[in-house]
């Protein structure tokens, strides 16, 4: 498969909201309250506000549920949710963005989709996004 | 990004169902009446019933689709995959795919991202990974190239 970069998305979350054992497993929610990201083509901070769902399943994995909104460095809002499984026995951390925006200049995230590479670090989490071509 | 191919899966797409101008666009859902899907690590055929492409044609001229399968290997497991994905390109390219044309499948943005579940352990390991798929669209119906995320 071919991809390209698309941006590098940092992450700061505050304190998690257990909800704890629920039908589909152990929820926890993961506020976000700011981070940043950085790309060719795009680049700006994210907004306080939304947040990712992690749900710990029976088979050791980790389903991420996430919603964030981006604010360019030009001041455009862009929509970003994303699904995606987080595997630890395997080293495996890998999501499905998707964007939505009504800027005309940044139309084409809502024309592509996406691969983040995930890696969890002291300050948060960082998300190396790739456009699949 | 790495990545290594999982499967083609062909389906077969039965008569579609029109709904028509909704809120989010023109939808149409696609039942699937058949299908194979054959790799390294995986084969069999995929289960009519509950399979169909749920489509929307949103106001950009992009076609959002939302595919769920049911696989069947041919060791007797049940694999439910479930696949969002988007199609677009240039309106001549669009048109002649709504005629039922062949079409070079370099000439227009076809791609999809499959997960999966299942409950047999002998494919568990779908159950840990996501994908991605390049799309074909054949009078037929789509051949996915199905690839997995590594």
């Amino acid at each position: 498969m071919q991809s390209r970069s698309l941006m590098v998305l940092r992450l700061s979350t505050t304190a998690i909201e257990e909800i704890g054992a629920t039908p589909h497993g152990r929820l926890s929610i993961f506020p976000i309250i700011g981070g940043s990201f950085d790309g060719e083509r795009l680049r700006g901070r994210v907004l306080a506000g939304g947040g990712d769902w992690v749900t710990a399943m029976a088979d050791g994995t980790i389903e991420l549920d996430l919603r964030a909104t981006l604010q360019t460095d030009d001041g455009a809002l862009i929509h970003l949710t994303f699904t995606g499984v987080r595997d630890d026995a395997n080293n495996y951390f890998r999501t499905l963005p998707r964007f939505e925006t009504a800027s005309p200049k940044y139309a084409f995230l809502n024309r592509l989709l996406a691969v983040g590479i995930g890696e969890i670090r002291p300050d948060g989490p960082i998300h190396s996004i790739e456009e699949i071509l | 990004m790495n990545t290594r191919l999982l499967m083609m899966l062909r389906v077969k797409v039965g008569t579609p169902q029109n709904l028509g101008a909704v809120p989010l666009g023109t939808r149409r859902t696609a039942p699937l009446s058949g299908g194979s899907f054959e790799g390294a690590r995986l084969r069999g055929t995929v289960v009519a019933g509950g399979s169909a492409d749920w489509q929307v044609l949103r106001s950009d001229g992009v076609l959002e689709m939302d595919l769920r399968v049911t696989l069947q290997t041919d060791d007797g497991a049940l694999i439910s995959m479930r696949s969002f994905g988007l199609r677009h390109g240039p309106p001549e390219v669009i048109a002649a795919i709504g005629r039922g044309e062949s079409v070079d499948p370099a000439a227009y943005y076809f791609r999809t991202t499959p997960r999966f579940v299942t409950a047999h352990p002998a494919y568990a390991f779908l159950n840990r990974i996501v994908a991605v798929a390049t799309g074909d669209r054949r009078p037929e119906g789509p051949i996915y190239t199905v690839h997995e995320v590594l």
